[in-house]
């Protein structure tokens, strides 16, 4: 019953936490965002647009902060202090580019406060949000600390799509109405899809099989994603993957407030980690040469 | 602790329990406002192909035709939608990458405002008509035309569509053929040409361990931006090359710099040459291979000379001087703002000569070698093709004019008359996939199918030393059966006037079909002539080879002139973005919703100033202001940052479109292209677009407010990007590929 | 409509997911097709087998009665000719979604048999005009709803070694009732989300929310 399994996952992974961190999860999705690759092209957020039926809400809308770009490319100045009270007169150093994603918080602040539990945490570690349960409480886009959460003030299909735009809509998510909070989803429709085709060929589930939107289309391969599972149970079966490997070398580990690196410049860190929500989404240091 | 948590998960499981009953008793009910039983047709598949599966989607392989860089693309197909497109990894130009554009090509595509059927003008107005008459008319107009009569602008062009097109050409008898591009690299390929004997070479971002660039916006509109985008990846990883960009407005690229430098427009030139003069006094590099009129150019650009000409800090010229000394092999480029000068042949040279200097030419400059099929070889835009094209129909020179792939009542500034000179051209016929300004000039409207529907090959303009043909193959059925593809109307056309050379080709894929059986059989690999054809669609492209080549150092002589850099008038930047290219992608949605990469506006246009400058005007972020040049004039927002030199205001291309160009364009922002000077580069007769001395002064604010993705402009001391220096990064990752 | 009739050209060049999954499916294909060739030699009387390892949905369902463009008879199909419901709707063990069968395959049978009936010649007519027919849905779930055919067929009739591959119609009729015993299909099981839920639960199937919403 559903309900009650989502209780049952979530104290699961309660319980775990508290017995040292390791819970029986099928999968682990997790992601690797290297920000001295990432130049801010905007390629992901519009394969985003492409692969969950974002609705375009026009420049009104989005005028009162109501656009639905679940992921969304962040672009923050420096403000270089020359000392005196002087800055510099010029960005020298360029920009800072963020994309910024549904963090998959394995403690997400949003599962909680649900009063209908239309959001709770899957076994395969991912922090879904179910449509037809929703009600529109946007509670959890209140609780989430990186705003990443986007409700559907209006009922946007007749505007978004017009005949024949509608025809490229995916039919493996579905159109969100009015009145429903949605989020990115690691392209979850991807991951059963290929989840599906391994179960129907009786095995696992292969590193790089499943490749969200936004990191397959990425100009210069900024964002890695795959399962990461084999780094918390080694017994899982599930072999070292690439963004394993990366989280690894970076030396971030999930489960943790604040990373005890032993080379502590190695790059990895996630954004507001101190808040406990231990995100899957680890970023790595934008590099300049100064 | 542990036990108020207990208690809490209690509390929850008990109240889940007690939902449960309440749920199963809701799911029992039958929703009865999503069902659509008895209401919805299902259609079944006629004969299939085995591997077509209804609910399983089928990638095809097909070419991009977003901008010119030809990428190769993959598209999903599903119940006979294509529904999402994604980059071929074996396409040597994106390596399975694709950019916002070529994602928004899908848009294009199922366009709501797309011309479904051939239009014909009686009177004023366009009125519908049938490909018959649209094809009698055209028959009738060019019968007897002589050559010189008739002329074709076209996008950039390559493969069997340009071979069709030649010979359409031929059948006239006309050499009328005008390419045009506003984004294009054409001095930088002019001066590549002269100096190095190779109007494409090949750039190794790759083996640079830096960059010099002087507006070249290789990540975003310069070259093949995805391409160099991957190359970039690599030039970034350990050991990390350092990039330094100067520009007058910050590109994408400049966005991405480890140092960027504003310069002001037309200086570049002089800054590339003083720090040629500081690698030749400070550094002892050799001027060898120059002409001795360069080299004495060089010696006159000393330190105090430089910083006069240009305003940029003694200190940091001669810092960039040791950067590229210090971090060899280096590469410097130029790019759309070093050559938009009536003197950008000579900025851009300078800035080769910096690759001649340091030695990069053979090291991170090589030759692309020579594509082995000149009929299919690209042939790139440019803006000096508008400017002749303009000129020779005031003068009345043709009577017919075709124009596809191109928009240029949009792109020509006012000042070169085109739209008024379009009068004395008696019978004007447009392809399009859109009702845009130029085919509200035409006499024939022809409807073109999408990308995603039509057939063709395509030769990318820069291959990295390979020559890929790739194909472009249709990825649904045409949601509209009154389009044509490209290459079936060029076809029918040519039947018209030679039928016995092509009646035997049925279609265009006839054509392509038999064209590919008659490709050499050193590259089919021993396959059957089927086997080869389906192998080839698989594939998505064809690796036929280039002829080696190699660069040769040719001394060219230039000057410089010296007023260019310190005058103090304003000047336009009309900034290309990888978005909305020179305005053709206005009409997509996802592009107009994607805030754009540096200042994040959405739906708008906007005019980018220094906030010193914004002071004096007396503007603040959002408020109007009212730019004037001698040829018109424009009013638009303005958005106040520090990517931007104090003289210059910046306007970013792809709004202003006026001519219904779909719903998503329609009354937004405005074109500065329009106002621009018809000033030309003297030695290659392109558009000089950064030259435009302009009038800024505060204007009456509207209603129509600037639209940003919210959010702050800095950090504001959270971490949320992270930045190390690049020697920590060295320390740790140095000699690591792993990433 | 007419976009979703044809194929689109060209060549295929791998599945959805990018995996290997066509040798796998061959294989598996001609393995059915040769068991389903067995069960049509074996003839076998038995209608009303129990699927075994299996515990049936319950819940009954009275739905509207749809008119088909062609009145098709399943109960001549698969009741007296005993025809496997998987030899026409071959889309079932290998995709989400079961599809209608192709106008080839009605016509792979039909361009020799019982070529007389008018149902056939409207069939015919269908063929020769390149045209499928436009058939109205029957059972629908909604659009929030992931059901995939492929993995239900493998849990009850793929890796369900006991049971026999003539019975496969019973399997399907746990959400489509006998339809052997109808002429076009008529939905007789609720298909809410109670009815699957109570079948997951019997069966141990996944019960967490993103299997089956999206």
């Amino acid at each position: 019953m559903s309900l009650s399994n989502l209780i049952d996952d979530w104290s699961r992974y309660r319980k775990g936490r508290e017995e040292g961190g390791f819970h029986d999860y099928e999968h682990m999705w997790g992601m690797s965002i290297d920000l001295n690759k990432c130049i801010g092209c905007n390629a992901c957020s519009v394969a985003c647009y492409a692969e969950n039926n974002l609705a375009v809400v026009g420049k009104e809308k989005f005028e009162k902060g109501q656009g639905m770009h679940w992921l969304r490319v962040e672009r923050y100045w420096d403000e270089p202090d020359l000392g005196e009270e002087r800055t510099s007169e010029f960005q020298q150093h360029g920009a800072s580019f963020l994309p910024m994603m549904c963090q998959q918080c394995n403690a997400a602040t949003c599962e909680p406060v649900c009063p209908v539990a239309a959001t709770y945490h899957t076994p395969d570690g991912l922090n879904a949000q179910v449509y037809n349960r929703c009600i529109g409480s946007r509670y959890c886009s209140n609780n989430c600390p990186f705003r990443l959460r986007y409700f559907n003030f209006w009922s946007y299909y007749e505007d978004s799509w017009p005949a024949p735009l509608q025809m490229q809509l995916n039919p493996d998510i579905s159109v969100r109405d009015m009145g429903v909070m949605e989020k990115c989803t690691f392209c979850v429709q991807r991951i059963r899809t290929v989840k599906d085709t391994a179960r129907m060929e009786d095995r696992k589930v292969r590193d790089g099989e499943v490749q969200t939107a936004c990191s397959q289309t990425c100009p210069t391969g900024a964002i890695e994603f795959g399962d990461m599972l084999g780094m918390y149970d080694p017994e899982s079966g599930v072999a070292e993957t690439r963004v394993t490997k990366m989280w690894r070398k970076h030396q971030v580990e999930l489960g943790k407030t604040k990373q005890n690196k032993q080379t502590p410049d190695m790059r990895g860190y996630r954004v507001f980690e101190f808040l406990n929500t231990d995100p899957c989404v680890m970023y790595l240091d934008r590099v300049r040469e100064v | 602790m542990s036990f108020s948590k207990i208690k809490r998960r209690d509390f929850l499981k008990i109240m889940g329990w007690g939902g449960v009953g309440a749920t199963l008793v809701g799911c029992d009910l039958p929703t009865t406002v999503t069902l659509e039983e008895g209401k919805e047709k299902v259609v079944s598949y006629l004969m299939p192909e085995e591997y077509v599966i209804p609910g399983v989607g089928v990638w095809y392989a097909s070419t991009c035709q977003q901008c010119p860089s030809g990428c190769g693309i993959h598209g999903r197909v599903r119940e006979g939608r294509v529904l999402k497109l994604e980059g071929n990894p074996a396409s040597s130009v994106n390596k399975g990458r694709l950019c916002q554009m070529g994602q928004a090509s899908l848009q294009a595509h199922y366009n709501p405002d797309r011309i479904s059927k051939p239009k014909i003008r009686r009177g004023s107005s366009l009125v519908d008509a049938t490909w018959e008459e649209a094809y009698g008319l055209i028959a009738e107009k060019t019968a007897n035309i002589s050559g010189s009569k008739f002329a074709w602008m076209t996008g950039s062009i390559s493969g069997h569509q340009s071979v069709l097109l030649q010979a359409y050409l031929e059948s006239i008898g006309s050499g009328n053929h005008f390419v045009h591009e506003t984004i294009n690299n054409a001095v930088w390929a002019k001066v590549s040409q002269d100096m190095l004997g190779d109007s494409n070479p090949r750039i190794r971002l790759d083996k640079a361990q830096s960059v010099l660039s002087f507006g070249a916006d290789f990540l975003g509109t310069w070259g093949s931006p995805l391409h160099f985008s991957t190359e970039y990846a690599k030039f970034r990883t350990s050991p990390r090359g350092i990039l330094i960009q100067v520009e007058p407005n910050m590109t994408l690229t400049g966005a991405n710099a480890d140092l960027w430098v504003a310069s002001r427009p037309g200086s570049e030139g002089a800054l590339a040459l003083g720090i040629a003069n500081q690698l030749v006094s400070k550094h002892g590099l050799s001027m060898s291979g120059l002409p001795g009129s360069v080299q004495s150019l060089i010696r006159s650009y000393t330190l105090d000379e430089t910083v006069t000409a240009t305003g940029v800090d003694a200190d940091r010229i001669a810092d960039i001087a040791t950067t590229l000394k210090r971090r060899s092999p280096s590469v410097v480029l130029a790019g759309a703002s070093a050559q938009g000068h009536e003197h950008g042949y000579q900025c851009v040279a300078a800035a080769m000569v910096l690759n001649v200097i340091l030695g990069n030419i053979g090291k991170t400059i090589e030759s692309n070698g020579e594509f082995a099929y000149a009929s299919m070889a690209p042939v790139s835009g440019n803006t000096q093709s508008l400017v002749s094209f303009s000129q020779a129909a005031a003068d009345k020179r043709f009577d017919v004019a075709f124009f596809s792939g191109v928009n240029p009542v949009y792109t020509a500034p006012k000042s070169l008359g085109l739209k008024e000179s379009l009068a004395n051209i008696p019978f004007k016929v447009v392809f399009s996939h859109f009702n845009d300004e130029t085919t509200a000039m035409a006499d024939v409207v022809l409807p073109l199918a999408s990308a995603e529907e039509d057939w063709g090959t395509h030769v990318a303009p820069y291959q990295a030393g390979v020559g890929e043909i790739s194909i472009q193959q249709p990825l649904m059925e045409p949601l509209s059966t009154e389009t044509r593809g490209f290459g079936d109307i060029v076809l029918t056309l040519l039947k018209k006037r030679k039928e016995s050379a092509y009646e035997g080709f049925a279609d265009y894929y006839a054509y392509l079909r038999n064209a590919f059986s008659t490709i050499p059989a050193e590259h089919k690999n021993g396959a059957s002539d089927d086997q080869f054809w389906a192998d080839v669609l698989a594939a998505g492209l064809i690796d036929v080879g280039v002829k080696e080549a190699s660069l040769k150092v040719k001394g060219v002589e230039f000057d410089m002139p010296k007023e260019m850099g310190n005058s103090s008038a304003m000047v336009l930047a009309p900034s290309a973005r990888l978005g909305f290219w020179d305005g053709r992608h206005a009409n997509l949605p996802w592009l107009q919703e994607a805030p754009d990469q540096i200042s994040k506006v959405v739906w708008d246009s906007w005019a980018e100033l220094h906030p010193s400058t914004a002071k004096k005007i007396g503007v603040k972020e959002g408020d109007m202001v009212k730019i004037a040049s001698a040829s018109g004039e424009i009013n638009v927002k303005v958005y106040i940052y520090k990517g931007v030199h104090p003289d210059v205001i910046a306007v970013p291309l792809g709004q202003g479109h006026d001519a219904g160009f779909s719903r998503y364009a329609k009354d937004r922002g405005v074109n500065s292209l329009s106002i621009l000077d018809a000033k030309v580069d003297r030695m290659t007769g392109e558009l000089a677009l950064y030259s435009t001395n302009v009038k800024v002064t505060k204007a009456a604010k509207t209603d129509d407010v600037l639209v940003r993705f919210g959010g702050s402009e800095t950090q504001v001391g959270r971490k949320l990007v992270s930045t190390i220096p690049a020697d920590v990064y060295e320390r740790t990752e140095g000699g690591d590929h792993v990433a | 409509m007419s976009v979703l009739q044809h194929l689109p050209l060209g060549r295929f060049i791998e599945a959805a997911s990018r995996g290997s999954r066509q040798t796998k499916q061959t294989v598996q294909v001609s393995f059915i097709v040769m068991l389903l060739m067995a069960a049509m030699a074996l003839f076998s009387a038995n209608v009303n087998a129990e699927v075994p390892n299996a515990v049936p949905p319950e819940g009954t369902y009275s739905g509207i009665h749809v008119e088909q463009p062609i009145e098709f008879p399943h109960d001549t199909h698969a009741d007296i000719n005993e025809i496997n419901c998987m030899y026409c709707h071959t889309y079932a063990r290998r995709s989400k979604v079961a599809g209608i069968p192709p106008t080839s395959k009605c016509m792979g049978c039909h361009s020799v048999i019982a070529t007389d009936k008018p149902r056939i010649q409207k069939l015919t007519e269908y063929w020769e005009n390149k045209q499928p027919p436009l058939w109205n849905k029957v059972h629908d779930v909604p659009d929030f709803v992931h059901f995939t055919h492929e993995k239900h067929i493998k849990r009850f009739v793929i890796d369900n070694e006991d049971l026999e591959v003539e019975n496969v119609s019973e399997v399907c009729a746990f959400c489509h009732g006998e339809v052997k015993k109808m002429t076009v299909a008529d939905k007789v099981k609720p298909l809410t989300m109670g009815f699957c839920q109570r079948c997951h639960q019997a069966n141990d199937g996944p019960s967490d929310c993103w299997h089956c919403h999206k």
